[in-house]
């Protein structure tokens, strides 16, 4: 097999890797800026400096030269070359900064020519924290500037389209957001203008940069010239935790990080996932954390002498368990596309129990929505693990009719709003609702609310379009929290709970709602039936071994990349 | 006096400018586009082509507002993005509506060393106008541009992307602007290099209008 000797250590490769790739790969750290795996390699940042050396052949027999004890002679490049535009070949040996002082000795004079006209204004900038430019100068560039004169002044504070600010003097000039909207979104509506010291990207007169998938480029900008709209000046990078979950505004799934301060969502970037969303996201996905946010209700309500009253959790519990047990068969359930596979499992054992009827799930589609890519047509997230338990779309008109008929006596729903989807002949009913935000409309209806976890307070799975099966896991805490999510949270939150005497948060962030499977179990114990799980991994386990449709999913085997399913 | 090293402000073109072209204005004729389609079927692809047609176009527009630049691009069928970059590269292309002479001050290293900036002031003074400007009577626009490649002969200047002027003085300068006043452009001046002058007798160019001798370059003002 080739090999490559780097830094005095032999590795061996397979194909034509290029060798920053090769480095990243195995751990070795190479600064870098323009290169980006997912696109064209224009190596125009010339930060990636490596000394490289080939073996030297014979011209006249091909052999390898060989020194005196053996060994292959190697010749140098004249110059440092650039390691991301570098393909490897056998016998190759490469010197990055760790082992040449010359490549460190460039990299730190290419990152003074770098902060030349840089405005050097971290202090206020969003990116800080996580500015590869930053971490690079303070770990291979120069103690100061040699620069005495005054630095170039380019636009400030533009407006490129409605989601994404350039502030032109931070720009290095990486190209990455152009090579973006050319080779990934293909918008093409940026370009880099002018030249020399002049240089930044815009978009030409009379071009909105309005791409759907905009806000990919805040990600990309190696620096923070490019920055969100919407999340600038919100908070600094390391007040924030970071947790690893899944888009639920859309049946793709795609991947991501919620940054959470003080219990409230703040932004939402990709995770990249090769399988579901590469590195990218739609930027309705990223602006549809608002939902976890605002809106959301106070605790649990019954309705007493005809309006809606603040309860203990008990008392709605045993308020649902009540109207259930009285309606007996006479009770539909509406299932969720909404809702996680471990809530429409336990909906639906429930509906078993109680001899009800489960009408399917609300639809949630938007023909033309879609775009072939990250944009679904379905603007739901769990539609497909609807289906795969069984569940079909709901037919509203017959349900309407029904109600209207007089049969059923209760309706129960799982984390969605019926009223919103055109069931209006609800008079009839007594209403129990699971309900995130109280613009709910059928939250004025309901005999029992009961404030449900959202995707990003709770555990479960959902299974996007193409059939693959993700977690999620608490972004943020809820009030009185179970003690299964506050495991998960611990385990997924970088900034951990301060001590109690050192709270940084408020408490009216921390809304009082449950998890579906707690609430779910809590309501068919008030009816005596017992539903016991501890949590949700262990619903999984259940639904994995014996709903063929899920084979495999448990909540092990998902992880943080999601495991495809078996096709139906 | 407009001077980019003193004060050094990129400003943000203006985003949504009013057309300058009517609808029926903007178009290539029936020949033009075979002309494009000749250079385009040159390249592998047609973004190669987009040089020559921006040239084209600003021949027959007189200079390359957005409208015109949309115009290329939907010829060419490549992005529109892309054309404006090439565009604004370049400072041959004319973004704005210019004077009837534009004069391209080098102010790039060797100039720069020599009195590329002397010059440039020496223009504004005179002129009245500062670089990226066009005098009020639509005759001269003073450019600040980078080495347009005759550093040997610096300072030098180029007339309207024509002829270029070396080894300028305030007199060359006057005599400059006082020719083009008159209608008369500059011809092409060869500068005869002292191997030249020894060894082939003279000039190596027989095209050349003019031919003047090599001589050391001065000192920029600023730097002495
Ligand atoms: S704005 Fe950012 S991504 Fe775009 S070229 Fe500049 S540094 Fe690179
Ligand atoms: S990463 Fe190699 S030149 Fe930019
Ligand atoms: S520096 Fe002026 S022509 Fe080269």
């Amino acid at each position: 097999m080739p090999s490559v000797t780097i830094d005095g250590r032999k590795y061996e490769f397979e194909g034509h890797p290029r060798l920053l790739q090769f480095c990243l790969d195995h751990g070795i750290e190479v600064p870098h800026f323009c290169y980006h795996p997912s696109m064209s390699v224009p190596a125009n940042c010339r930060q990636c400096l490596v000394d490289i050396g080939a073996p030297v052949r014979s011209r006249a027999t091909g052999e390898l030269e060989r020194t005196e004890d053996g060994e292959p002679v190697i010749r140098y490049f004249p110059k440092l070359q650039t390691s991301c535009s570098h393909t490897l070949a056998d016998g190759q040996v490469v010197h990055t900064s760790r082992s040449s002082d010359k490549v460190a000795r460039a990299q730190q004079d290419n990152l003074e020519l770098m902060l030349i006209n840089h405005p050097l204004d971290c202090p206020i900038c969003d990116q800080a924290g996580m500015c590869p430019l930053q971490i690079q100068a303070y770990k291979y560039g120069p103690e100061g500037s040699r620069f005495e004169f005054r630095k170039t002044h380019k636009p400030k504070k533009v407006k490129l389209g409605p989601h994404v600010v350039l502030d032109a003097e931070r720009c290095i000039n990486c190209t990455r957001c152009t090579r973006f909207t050319d080779e990934i979104s293909r918008s093409h509506q940026l370009t880099i203008i002018d030249r020399g010291v002049k240089n930044y990207p815009l978009t030409p007169p009379g071009l909105v940069f309005d791409d759907p998938y905009s806000m990919n480029v805040i990600d990309l900008c190696p620096v923070g010239a490019l920055t969100s709209a919407d999340f600038r000046f919100q908070a600094r990078i390391w007040e924030m935790s970071s947790t690893p979950s899944i888009i639920t505004a859309s049946a793709k799934g795609s991947n991501c990080y919620y940054w959470v301060r003080d219990n409230l969502i703040l932004r939402v970037t990709p995770r990249p996932n090769p399988e579901v969303n590469d590195f990218w996201l739609p930027d309705e996905d990223r602006l549809a954390y608002r939902c976890f946010n605002e809106d959301r209700p106070g605790g649990p309500e019954i309705r007493e002498d005809g309006a809606r009253q603040g309860a203990t959790w008990e008392a709605a519990c045993a308020r649902a368990a009540e109207l259930l047990s009285a309606a007996g068969l006479r009770s539909v359930f509406l299932a969720s596309a909404l809702a996680t596979v471990e809530d429409n499992y336990l909906l639906m054992a429930l509906a078993r129990m109680t001899g009800g009827t489960v009408a399917g799930y609300l639809p949630h589609i938007a023909p033309g929505h879609g775009d072939g890519w990250l944009r679904t047509d379905e603007r739901a997230p769990n539609g497909e693990g609807c289906r795969r338990l069984g569940l079909g779309p709901a037919d509203v008109d017959a349900l309407n009719e029904q109600i209207a008929k007089g049969e059923y006596d209760v309706l129960y729903v799982l984390e969605d709003d019926p009223v919103a989807a055109g069931l209006s002949e609800l008079g009839a009913v007594s209403v129990i609702l699971h309900y995130h935000n109280t613009t709910n409309r059928t939250l004025s209806l309901a005999d029992v609310a009961l404030p449900a976890a959202t995707a990003a307070e709770t555990i479960g799975t959902f299974v996007n379009v193409d059939g693959r099966a993700q977690r999620v896991v608490p972004a943020k805490a809820i009030r009185g929290a179970h003690r299964t999510l506050m495991m998960h949270m611990g385990l997924s939150r970088a900034d951990r709970h301060g001590t109690p005497f050192d709270r940084w948060h408020n408490e009216s962030h921390l809304i009082n709602c449950k998890p579906s499977w707690e609430l779910l179990p809590a309501v068919a114990g008030a009816m005596g039936h017992r539903m016991d799980y501890p949590g949700p991994r262990q619903i999984m386990d259940e639904v994995s071994s014996t709903v063929p449709a899920f084979g495999g999913a448990t909540h092990k085997a998902m992880g943080l990349a999601g495991v495809k399913l078996p096709e139906v | 006096m407009a001077d980019f090293i003193k004060n050094p402000v990129v400003a943000l073109p203006d985003r949504d400018p009013a057309p300058h072209f009517s609808e029926e204005e903007l178009i290539f004729t029936a020949e033009e586009k075979v002309r494009i389609a000749r250079w385009v079927a040159q390249y592998p692809t047609p973004d190669g082509a987009v040089m020559w047609t921006l040239w084209l176009a600003q021949e027959k527009f007189g200079f390359l507002p957005p409208e015109v630049l949309r115009l290329v691009a939907a010829e060419l069928g490549i992005p529109y993005a892309q054309v404006y970059g090439v565009a604004t590269f370049y400072t041959q292309y004319f973004k704005e509506k210019k004077g009837r002479y534009v004069l391209d001050v080098c102010t790039c290293f060797s100039c720069q060393f020599t009195g590329g900036y002397d010059v440039l002031h020496y223009l504004e003074k005179k002129l009245g106008v500062h670089a990226g400007e066009t005098t009020p009577d639509g005759c001269f626009t003073i450019q600040e541009v980078e080495c347009l490649g005759a550093c040997g002969s610096a300072p030098m200047l180029q007339v309207s992307n024509g002829p270029y002027v070396y080894c300028l003085t305030p007199a060359k300068i006057d005599a400059l602007l006082d020719a083009l006043k008159a209608g008369r452009m500059p011809g092409f001046t060869s500068v005869t290099l002292p191997q030249d002058e020894d060894e082939m007798g003279g000039n190596r160019r027989t095209d050349a209008d003019a031919s003047i001798s090599y001589s050391t370059m001065p000192i920029a003002e600023q730097t002495r």
